[in-house]
């Protein structure tokens, strides 16, 4: 709830009885007011002159002398981090916020200039690790979402330039982001920041794997590391939303099993050495169900169904079916305890993955012999069967609970 | 996988348990933080200066560099004559593999540094040699690439003005005795006569 909607519709329930003006007032005090934003024409024109300011160092970049350059970026540094807590001060916390992000963009910038101007660039990873390492420190300083999602998407960048075009993986930017950021979301749960971290997480996991030139499974090990931490952290919310990407990997990947899993040529790139791997994957299994034991959360340990190892089995027609009862088996519990905790949303999701899983498995099955009009037909009145069903089932779930949700 | 956000009361309370840092504390780190990059950036153009000031300097040939490469960027990708080196000049027990640092003395000869050997560890070398880091970026039977992470150069106003067709170019690179390396300045050579 926000205090706009507190103030424009609180009158109204003060009218209708909901509320007293006394309970209004108190509602309105739980959410400070934030100071009002600054006149739009004087934010508009101040960015103009800033733009032409910015175009003419740009076009005369090359032909300044050196230390010029230098003193423009450090200025600029300078001054956008002093404009900041001067906005800050002053409670224009957006602006204020929002100026601390291009200060830290510019540092960025400046190394890169610096770097530039000295034909510095592609030879070390330490300035590029400096912008991760600002990032978490000013997050922590600030306990800002917006620095966090920022130092995230820096992270991903560095990241990805490091591996793209210098051909070298940054350890410490991966273990920085994924401890300074993940110890702040343990501390601060969080949903949005718990799905974000795990995404950014996943895609250096992503980048380290290809950069090693390892088969594409070792991925998991590291996403599911990720899974397990959701497990352990105590707030649940922030903990589902931190285990969603993986999961979410986790499901894609056995999708693609299920349909492509037939070729041996496909299996036989995914297959990493055996005892390894597992071995790999049981610690995390292991620490994710301490951890889910721990917080009373074992139901959902069926999410581990998606990391069945069935690429180690022989390709063929068998290995897509044992698949595809794999998925069913995981949608099927999704549901099921979706139903059991009368979570709509969870309901919904578990009806979508239900649905994926059979069009898949219809068109795995049936593609190669059946006559496609035939097909077709049969899809579409098994689809929208299944889905009556589901619904139905929904609705009886909801209408029979004690708290009934809106359809 | 859709949790639903924790509404705003319940954020407020996660606020209170872990309150923001209060203004005193968080003005002094801000002040250490701002201190400190501008202090990294200082330094990255203090090491770019003194590699430049207190380096040795290289000279290494390129093969010719296309000036169209420069419509789209400001710079240019240098494929010097030690990026490709015969596989004899390695001096190592076992076979180079790609991503492996290298050492290559380099040694004057007619004006311009060629490789006289590669060796996996750092090497002595003798009077007028220098050693320059690389890595191993590809390896053939009878051949090895590598790559100095001097390949990118950004090309300068002046310069550029001179780069008219392709031509190959002379660079001078600065090594200091840390280690370090970097371009210090370039020269464009007239073009190769087309055979």
């Amino acid at each position: 709830m926000s205090r706009k909607l507190l103030e424009t519709d609180g009158l109204e329930w003060v009218q209708q009885g909901i509320v007293t003006e006394a309970q209004r007032a108190q509602l309105l005090a739980l959410y400070p007011e934030e100071r009002p934003a600054i006149g739009l024409l004087p934010l508009l024109g101040s960015l103009l002159i800033l733009l032409s300011a910015l175009s003419l160092v740009a076009a005369n970049w090359q032909s300044l002398p050196e230390t010029v350059r230098l003193g423009l970026l450090l200025g600029s540094l300078a001054g956008t981090y002093a404009g900041a807590e001067y906005f800050l001060r002053r409670q224009y916390d957006s602006l204020g916020m929002g100026l601390v992000g291009l200060g830290l963009m510019l540092f960025g910038l400046s190394i890169i200039l610096t770097s530039q101007m000295y034909q510095l660039i592609g030879y070390d990873l330490t300035g590029l690790v400096a912008w991760a390492v600002a990032g978490v420190a000013l997050t922590w300083v600030y306990r800002s979402r917006f620095l966090f999602i920022l130092t995230v998407a820096i992270g991903g960048i560095v990241q990805g330039y490091n591996t793209g075009q210098l051909g070298a993986f940054s350890y410490l930017t991966a273990v920085l982001t994924a401890g300074g950021l993940g110890y702040y979301w343990w501390r601060r749960p969080d949903s949005l920041l718990g799905a974000v971290l795990a995404t950014g997480l996943l895609w250096q996991t992503a980048l380290l794997v290809s950069h090693l030139h390892i088969k594409i499974t070792w991925f998991f090990g590291p996403a599911m590391l990720i899974y397990a931490l959701g497990d352990w952290q105590e707030d649940r919310p922030a903990g589902r939303a931190m285990q969603g990407p993986p999961l979410v990997a986790a499901f894609l990947f056995t999708l693609g099993l299920a349909l492509f899993g037939e070729s041996d040529t496909y299996t036989g790139e995914l297959r990493p050495p055996l005892l390894a791997y597992l071995g790999v994957l049981g610690a995390v299994l292991a620490l994710s169900l301490w951890g889910k034991q721990r917080r009373g959360r074992l139901g959902s340990a069926t999410d581990w169904l998606l990391l069945l190892p069935g690429f180690y089995l022989p390709g063929g027609l068998p290995l897509a079916i044992a698949t595809l009862v794999v998925l069913y088996a995981y949608s099927g519990a999704v549901l099921w305890r979706a139903h059991q905790e009368r979570n709509q949303d969870r309901v919904t999701l578990g009806t979508v993955l239900f649905i994926l899983t059979t069009a898949v498995a219809y068109f795995k099955l049936t593609w190669g012999f059946m006559d496609k009009s035939l097909f077709f037909l049969l899809g579409g009145s098994l689809l929208l069967g299944l889905s009556w069903f589901l619904r139905r089932r929904a609705a009886h779930t909801f209408s029979s609970s004690e708290t009934p949700a809106q359809p | 996988m859709n949790a639903p956000s924790p509404s705003a009361p319940e954020r407020g309370a996660a606020a209170t348990r872990h309150p923001p840092l209060p203004k005193p504390h968080r003005q002094r780190w801000l002040l250490w933080l701002v201190g400190a990059q501008l202090l990294f950036v200082l330094a990255v153009a203090a090491a770019g200066y003194a590699t430049g000031r207190f380096g040795s300097v290289v000279l290494l040939r390129t093969t010719p560099v296309d000036p169209r490469d420069l419509r789209f960027s400001d710079y240019v990708e240098l494929n010097y004559t030690i990026s490709l080196l015969p596989g004899h000049l390695w001096k190592g027990s076992t076979l180079p593999r790609r991503k492996d640092p290298v050492y290559i003395v380099l040694e004057p000869r007619a004006g311009v540094f060629e490789a006289v050997a590669v060796y996996p560890e750092r090497p002595e070398t003798a009077q007028g040699q220098t050693v320059l880091r690389g890595w191993v970026a590809d390896t053939w039977r009878r051949s090895m690439r590598l790559r100095y992470g001097l390949e990118r150069y950004y090309v300068p106003e002046e310069t550029r003005r001179k780069l008219r067709r392709q031509q190959p170019l002379q660079v001078h690179i600065s090594v200091a005795p840390w280690g370090q390396a970097r371009i210090s300045q370039v020269e464009v050579l007239p073009a190769l006569r087309p055979r």
